[in-house]
């Protein structure tokens, strides 16, 4: 499969995942949280996933956990992006001790047990909706931001920057004007594959019962199937499978595309 | 070279600040007393007389600066604080813990390390073809799988299912094994929870050996090697390979950080009784001493193996030796 499949592949996971978590009222067969049958039923014409331990259907709860899912790790990404680019151009752009510093704060970052990071960090604010995104974006970022350094020092050495400097032109202007066009397509590479990292990391958070209890994303679902052992019995094949193969079709559905973006917007990885 | 140690040695240190001041300022600025997370919830239903006490005891009545020179003190006589819910040094319970953690995360580190090696190189070797784009597509696959699921599945089917292995747990409580019998029993208890990390761990390894063996195919001194009439196994070994590890070595202690979290979640899914397990049994009992001082054992760890890299390097790299 060339780039361009890859891509394609990628998109259409993702627009096929975004389409079902706008329409989920419409296409969702129950609501989610209500007891629509019995607890522990096998998938049937009356629920094609099964229901869970209190009886409610699964496949409504997984169309409804989309708009979580999808949106904690939207959101999540562009705190993070935002974050790296302005380090990043920042860093870059004015060298000396402030690159310093900032390169310095993204290696503590890099090195730091991530996760474990997170644990602590949602321990103490509490398992909420925004406090997840919070503490996604405060680590995500890091990477990012060193990407974006380099593409600001070779965009630096650039005839333009030169000469809007020979012209005069104040650093406000060059980091707006000449600076942040130049890197806006790599943060948007880099943006899609915060946001698959930042979907399994909040899969991760939640299946550690620190998600929003208010709100069940696919990590949540499976919180639940682990807390009431369905992998002992036969129902992990409804309640566990199809949640996990949601996630990895969401980052996979990102990495894909991030991944083809990066091969056709950075011309030093074609070949 | 003493120079390249001075810098990796002020970014440990950096990183070990980062840790103890985070663990120091997080209780202190969440709203409400700092005591409910130092002691508990028990908080609540003490007298005032006590509770005056408490304060001074942990130097709350100090000002910040103090209380901070106070923390660090305690740290250095290895002070991590006392459980809310065992009652018992933090660092005991860690250091009960620790060797499980260090048996899983160690084996399969080393293991997945020689996969991804060996896998990166048969792909690389064959870039563009079949093989290769299969590879690929199937790193990112497995990259993409979060790792607690996989665990879940494992069980479903290899424990629960086909009871092959067991489902929880780290060795049969109560079966009084010793010796031959015991290690067995370990290691079949080991099985799970080590496929699953290393499978969730070779895909890392096998993207940058891939990466790594692509850019030495392009030296001359391949071209050379093949010129000179050598065997492709030969070339392929020991003249690409040997040379594209280097980076990987690197890379092996970066990834370390990502392999302990890893470990995190696996732990938690099998009951095995490691670091990452306590971890979330603090989190379920919101035992706050437990989360950060596993938090900074962890972090500790991750320095530590880095320092242990650092000083291995020279032995392999002999750039590296010799550049004085």
């Amino acid at each position: 499969m060339r780039v361009g499949g890859v891509g394609t592949l990628g998109l259409t996971l993702l627009v096929v995942l975004v389409a079902s978590g706008i329409l989920a009222p419409w296409i969702a067969p129950y609501p989610p949280d209500e007891t629509t049958g019995a607890p522990f039923t096998p998938p049937s014409r009356m629920h094609l996933l099964g229901t869970n331990d209190v009886g409610q259907d699964i496949l409504s709860e997984l169309i409804f956990g989309v708009r979580i899912s999808l949106t904690i790790g939207f959101l999540a990404a562009i705190l993070a992006i935002s974050i790296g680019t302005l380090a990043g151009v920042v860093a870059g752009y004015f060298s000396g001790w402030v690159d310093a510093t900032l390169m310095r704060l993204v290696d503590i970052v890099l090195v730091v047990p991530f996760l474990p990071l997170m644990i602590l960090l949602a321990a103490y604010l509490g398992p909420s909706f925004w406090n997840i995104i919070l503490v996604i974006g405060a680590l995500v970022w890091a990477r990012p931001a060193r990407v974006i350094r380099a593409q600001v020092l070779s965009l630096r050495r650039l005839d333009f920057v030169d000469a809007a400097v020979a012209l005069g032109a104040s650093s406000g202007r060059l980091l707006l004007r000449h600076i942040l066009p130049g890197v806006l397509s790599l943060a948007l590479a880099q943006f899609i594959l915060a946001a698959s990292n930042a979907i399994l990391i909040e899969a991760s958070l939640s299946f550690l019962g620190l998600g929003d209890p208010t709100a069940k994303s696919w990590g949540s679902t499976l919180y639940y199937a682990q807390a009431r052992s369905a992998f002992l019995s036969g129902a992990w094949k409804w309640w566990v499978l199809p949640p996990g193969l949601l996630i990895t079709a969401a980052v996979l559905g990102f990495a894909f595309t991030g991944f083809a973006l990066e091969e056709v917007l950075n011309p030093r990885l074609r070949r | 070279m003493a120079r390249f140690f001075a810098g990796k040695g002020v970014q440990y240190a950096l990183v070990l600040l980062f840790a103890v001041t985070l663990n120091f300022l997080l209780p202190r600025m969440m709203p409400g007393s700092p005591l409910v997370f130092l002691v508990g919830e028990d908080v609540g239903f003490m007298s005032a007389d006590q509770r005056a006490q408490l304060i001074h005891a942990f130097g709350l009545d100090q000002p910040l600066w103090r209380q901070y020179v106070i923390y660090l003190a305690g740290l250095a006589r290895a002070d991590l604080g006392h459980s809310f819910q065992q009652g018992r040094p933090v660092l005991e319970i860690i250091l009960g813990r620790v060797g499980w953690t260090v048996l899983l995360v160690g084996i399969s580190l080393l293991l997945a390390t020689l996969i991804g090696i060996t896998w990166g190189t048969a792909a690389a070797w064959r870039r563009g073809r079949r093989l290769d784009l299969g590879s690929l597509g199937a790193a990112m696959l497995l990259e993409s799988m979060p790792s607690f699921w996989l665990a879940m599945i494992f069980i479903a089917v290899f424990a629960a299912g086909l009871r092959w292995f067991p489902v929880f747990g780290a060795m049969t409580p109560g079966a009084g094994l010793r010796g031959w019998p015991q290690m067995v029993n370990v290691a079949w208890h080991l099985t799970l929870p080590l496929a699953t990390l290393t499978i969730i761990t070779i895909p890392g390894m096998f993207l940058i050996m891939r990466y790594s063996m692509l850019s030495v195919l392009g030296e001359q001194y391949i071209a050379t090697a093949r010129s000179k009439g050598l065997a492709e196994r030969g070339v392929m070994f020991r003249h690409a390979m040997r040379n594209a590890l280097l980076p990987v070595a690197t890379v092996f202690m970066l990834n370390l950080g990502y392999v302990v979290s890893g470990a995190t979640v696996v732990e938690t899914v099998f009951s095995y009784p490691g670091v990452g397990r306590l971890l979330f049994e603090a989190v379920l009992a919101r035992d706050y001493p437990v989360l950060q001082g596993t938090f900074f054992v962890l972090t500790v760890s991750v320095i530590t193996a880095n320092i242990g890299a650092d000083l291995l390097y020279p032995l392999i790299d002999p750039r590296v030796r010799h550049a004085r």
